[in-house]
């Protein structure tokens, strides 16, 4: 089977800081993975690169078999917003956008009519768990609200890959174990594959895999 | 309490008497109870039977305490299976973690490997914790938090541990 997802050697610097030093993975279609290590060990830097917001000074990145590096401009820019879904460790949402639009977005910049766009995001809020709160735009809204929000948005096109960064961070055990199965059904249900940045073991031991980072660089890779 | 394999990790290092044995023990434990001399003999005698470690020297005359025991080859072998694998998540099974490591780091073992395995136990063992299905007990909701809640302590502490590890590794 065809990876979703896969990094081949990945490096990147910030200007003074190195922090990738050749990291590579495999993500098959339903498969779940936890990236684990300490505060800075470039986890965030790893999922940036994997979503195309950073671009890797060394390696490739390919989604559904198709190099990122290798589409023009914007093809690549379709790719991400149909096959990529992100969830931000810190916050992504249009600030004065209601709810409803800020999840419709990757499908109405698709091209998708208003209405079906609209019925598709009031159904991914309501799996979150926030549909009353469709109307409220992000600045109302509480850590866990942005977060269940960014949750829906980055699933509403039926991505292949879905990134996550501390997903479940601002959120108490049970709120955050909730908004932990709607994505992991994304993947059991949906066959997309799922790569969480975490620092809750209680989120990791969900995963098929554990892929542990220490400065930059792959400490262990263990099947759970 | 894993004594027997405790005793197999000091004697890896050379033959002791039962008594250097002992106070290896208690100076890798400093803060556990110290292992009492009788329990020292009785463990040793098992290994023995057992063919894990064999009487070097007998000084004539003396008590049990002259006398000088090696690891065999057996052993050794049982000493690193023990090292390799995680221990079963239960409750309390952090103490075993802590003297495995210990020993571990103490005979020159991969430290960092028996850390990623015992979190993937962990981590495992959770997740079948969350997967078991609710029934009637109104009990086993709490008990299992209990457990799960213990199991996170755990592998907060096996985090940390692996940092450790791999920060004295780096700068050595
Ligand atoms: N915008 C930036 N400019 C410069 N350096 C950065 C930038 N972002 C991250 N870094 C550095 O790169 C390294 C990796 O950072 P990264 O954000 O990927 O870590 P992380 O594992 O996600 O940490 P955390 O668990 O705290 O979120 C760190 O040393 C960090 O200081
Ligand atoms: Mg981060």
């Amino acid at each position: 089977m065809n990876a979703a997802l896969e990094l081949e050697r990945i490096e990147y610097a910030y200007r003074r800081n190195t922090a990738l030093r050749g990291v590579s993975l495999q993500l098959k279609p339903g498969e779940v993975v936890a990236v684990t290590g300490a505060s800075g060990c470039g986890k965030s830097t790893l999922l940036h690169c994997a979503a195309g917001i950073l671009t890797p000074d060394a390696g490739a990145v390919q989604v559904d078999g198709q190099d990122l590096a290798a589409l023009p401009e914007e093809q690549r820019a379709a790719l991400r917003r149909t096959k990529v879904g992100i969830v931000l460790q810190f916050g992504q949402l249009v600030p004065d956008l209601p709810l409803v639009d800020n999840v419709a977005l990757p499908l109405l910049l698709g091209g998708h009519e208003r209405g079906e766009a609209h019925k598709a995001a009031m159904n991914w809020l309501d799996q979150v768990g926030i549909a009353d709160d469709a109307d409220a735009v992000p600045g109302e809204l509480s850590g866990g609200q942005t977060q269940r929000a960014a949750v829906a948005r980055a699933l509403v096109t039926g991505p292949s890959v879905v990134l996550a960064d501390e997903p479940t961070g601002s959120l108490d055990s049970r709120a955050g174990q909730e908004l932990l199965d709607v994505l992991l059904e994304a993947a059991r249900y949906r066959g997309a594959a799922l790569l969480m940045v975490t620092h809750d073991n209680l989120v990791a031991a969900s995963a098929n895999r554990e892929i542990r980072l220490r400065d930059g660089l792959i400490q262990h890779e263990v099947s759970l | 309490m894993a004594t027997a394999e405790l005793v197999l990790g000091l004697l890896s290092a050379g033959p002791a008497h039962g008594y250097d044995v002992k106070r290896g023990h208690d100076a890798w434990f400093p803060d556990s109870r110290p292992l009492a001399f009788g329990q020292v003999y009785t463990t040793l005698g098992r290994l023995e039977r057992d063919g894990l470690v064999e009487v070097i020297d007998k000084t004539s005359g003396g008590g049990p305490d002259r006398t000088i025991y090696a690891l065999t080859s057996k052993g050794r072998d049982h000493l690193s299976d023990w090292l390799n694998d995680p221990v079963p998540p239960a409750w309390g099974s952090a103490d075993e973690v802590l003297r495995k490591l210990v020993a571990a780091i103490r005979t020159g073992g991969d430290a960092a490997g028996f850390l990623a395995r015992q979190r993937a136990s962990h981590l495992r063992r959770i997740r079948e914790l969350r997967e078991t299905p609710a029934d009637d007990d109104p009990t086993s909701p709490l008990v299992r938090e209990y457990v799960v809640a213990h199991l996170d302590a755990d592998l907060r502490w096996l985090d940390s541990a692996l940092d450790r590890i791999s920060e004295q590794r780096g700068t050595r």
